[in-house]
């Protein structure tokens, strides 16, 4: 650097060698931008495929059952053998709550009952690998209709006990889950689906088995009462559920003790300590 | 260098400067959307903005670390240093976007209000592999906020030059909290590699970066001039002292810088009361002694900036003896007059 070559930056221009030198690192620069930016954006994981029809209202006419968690069960004509196709829909609130208040609030106003009635609810959809949830939001008037009897007891849902079942999997908000947030799983989703799940929107566990593919379980309590506060602290995070499984249709129900039905588990110590155990298997061969 | 202040003191640099940090930004956000878009084509627009907002912010404060470094190892990067402010504003904006909305899609339209909700949803502090994350990034862009709401000179006269630093300083406690952000949050859920090793290449690039300039700094700090006579110290040669340039001198845990300039020796106070920069590695411009960070200029006999500038910085007595310059290192108040060391010829 020649001894008269100073850099003032409120003088016009840079002495030539600066700016030859700091055109060289704008160019490095230029290069780490466009590769980070590449590099970056390829490396994410893939986005789920759920869909959030936000802004489009949808009617859907169904049976409203308040257990075992809020839900219509609609009903589409019948299979090749005469049993009648249906989809069990679980009920979700507008923003991070559940469906109970905003149900509550209709059956107050309407003063009836809509549990076991036949409903034409009016609600944003969102779904997933073959689940199906609607949005209810108060501002949306979404009762659009109720019938006034109950209906005949050979529509109520079918009930299956599977026993009691040890079952890994993360807890998970089903409104993002099936979404409205991508990712809804995982670390970075956690504080949101806490807040989902405190605000009413019944927990879910989401089981992944060996061959990728996803089974999803709603969670409540012992005695099928909301378990949603008690599930907080495992939200987001490797568990396994002892708990009594029961189908009600196209879902599982997990009746979960949350006193001892719920514990911590490490996937990656249950991973890598399930590979060295076979590993030393076959050394011991 | 203004005597009043203004928002900006714009000047053709500054524009330069901040045209290309505008233009930086729109590149990296318009690849990152635009590659997630073509690849990843079920993704949300929300998600994708948290995360090139984000990571656009993590690459902005890597190369805003690595100025202050990289120009004291080589001045040729000195031109980067110049409007840093503009840069590290910049970056707040970006960091003000991730963080708005990852609070809005995180933590509204909950039962509780969202920064309630920001640090009481998870509580396990105690837990690595559960550890709210969020939090740390929220104190983070706290720091972030009061260094970009001080970041301009109104401020730097106001808190003192030293409170000023010091309040800046903490830009290494919030990389700090922006790394363990990322380790305990998003490279927790992402499988993929690349983002664990960026975020090591960039810390071991800093770190290694601010050991090599810091250790040239003790080198030159812990040099002992063992000659002592009358208070004054031998320092070093006439010749070894450039024209219009300095020398800068570390006695008694004072930093001094000695000028040569129109045949006399002056010596004043090393750091400047803008930013503490280096008075010593700046030149004699227009007969005034100019820093080379954001060019404040001192007179050389009494360390007054020129009117109507007030900045003022200590001066000492210098003298020759033969060819040896002799300094003593007992400082004269801000803006004293000195006569320096006149060099026979």
């Amino acid at each position: 650097m020649k001894n008269e070559e100073f850099y003032i930056g409120w003088i016009g221009s840079a002495p030539d060698s600066f700016a030859a030198f700091i055109k060289k690192y704008i160019l490095l620069l230029l290069l780490i931008v466009i590769v980070l930016g590449v590099l970056l954006s390829l490396s994410q994981k893939k986005f789920g495929t759920g869909n959030f029809e936000f802004g489009t209202l949808t009617q859907v006419k169904g049976i409203y059952f308040n257990k075992p968690v809020p839900n219509i069960k609609v009903i589409n004509g019948k299979d090749i053998w005469g049993n009648a196709n249906y989809i069990t829909v679980p009920l979700i609130g507008f923003g991070k709550h559940g469906a109970d208040g905003t149900i509550a609030d209709i059956e107050k106003e309407k003063n009836i009952s809509l549990n076991g009635k036949e409903v034409t609810l009016k609600g944003t959809l969102l779904y997933n690998d073959g689940k199906l949830l609607m949005q209810v939001d108060a501002n949306d008037q979404p009762l659009v209709n109720a019938a006034s009897a109950t209906i005949s007891a050979d529509l109520l849902p079918k009930q299956k006990d599977l026993g009691v079942l040890d079952v890994k999997g993360e807890i998970v908000d089903p409104k993002c889950f099936f979404g409205v947030m991508k990712p809804g799983e995982g670390k970075p989703h956690k504080d949101c689906a806490i807040r989902c799940i405190l605000g009413g929107i019944p927990p879910l566990l989401k089981v992944t088995d060996n061959e990728r593919k996803q089974n999803y379980y709603l969670i409540v309590g012992p005695n099928g009462e909301k378990l949603n506060e008690a599930v907080q602290d495992f939200v987001a995070t490797p568990v396994v559920l002892h708990a009594k499984a029961v189908k009600y249709d196209d879902w599982i129900v997990l009746y979960v003790n949350a006193d001892n039905g719920i514990q911590h588990y490490s996937s990656i110590k249950d991973h890598y300590g399930s590979l060295y155990a076979s590993c030393a298997a076959d050394c011991l061969k | 260098m203004s005597a009043s202040y203004a928002a900006v003191g714009w000047n053709r640099q500054k524009k330069i400067y901040d045209w290309l940090i505008f233009g930086f930004c729109i590149l990296y956000l318009t690849t990152f959307i635009s590659f997630t878009a073509i690849f990843n084509p079920e993704y949300t627009f929300e998600t994708v903005l948290i995360r090139s907002a984000s990571t656009l912010a993590v690459l902005m404060l890597h190369v805003i670390l690595s100025i202050g470094p990289l120009s004291r190892i080589n001045k040729k990067f000195l031109p980067l240093l110049y409007n840093r402010r503009h840069l590290g504003v910049t970056m707040f904006c970006i960091i003000l976007v991730h963080s708005v909305f990852s609070i809005m899609q995180f933590h509204s339209l909950s039962n509780v209000n969202p920064f309630v909700s920001l640090f009481t949803s998870n509580t396990h502090f105690g837990s690595l592999a559960d550890f709210p994350f969020q939090a740390l990034g929220f104190f983070a862009l706290i720091i972030f906020f009061l260094m970009a709401i001080t970041s301009h000179d109104f401020w730097l006269h106001n808190l003192s030059p030293k409170v000023w630093k010091t309040l800046h300083m903490f830009v290494y406690l919030a990389y700090f909290l922006v790394v363990m952000h990322v380790m305990l949050g998003v490279i927790q859920y992402e499988t993929n590699p690349a983002f664990i090793v960026i975020i090591v290449v960039g810390a071991v690039t800093l770190i290694t970066l601010h050991l090599i300039a810091g250790t040239r700094e003790v080198r030159k700090d812990n040099i002992v001039y063992k000659l002592n006579q009358d208070g004054f110290v031998m320092v070093c040669d006439v010749n070894d002292i450039i024209e219009d340039r300095a020398k800068v001198f570390c006695i008694d845990e004072e930093r001094i810088a000695v000028f040569k300039t129109q045949g006399k020796l002056f010596a004043v106070n090393n750091v400047c009361k803008h930013q503490n920069g280096p008075i010593g590695e700046g030149k004699i411009v227009d007969g005034c002694i100019t820093c080379p960070w954001h060019g404040y200029q001192y007179l050389p006999n009494n360390g007054q900036s020129p009117p109507p500038f007030k900045e003022k910085v200590c001066t000492y007595d210098v003298k020759l003896q033969d060819t040896k310059v002799w300094l003593n290192p007992k400082p004269y108040s801000e803006g004293t007059e000195r006569p320096g060391a006149v060099i026979e010829m």
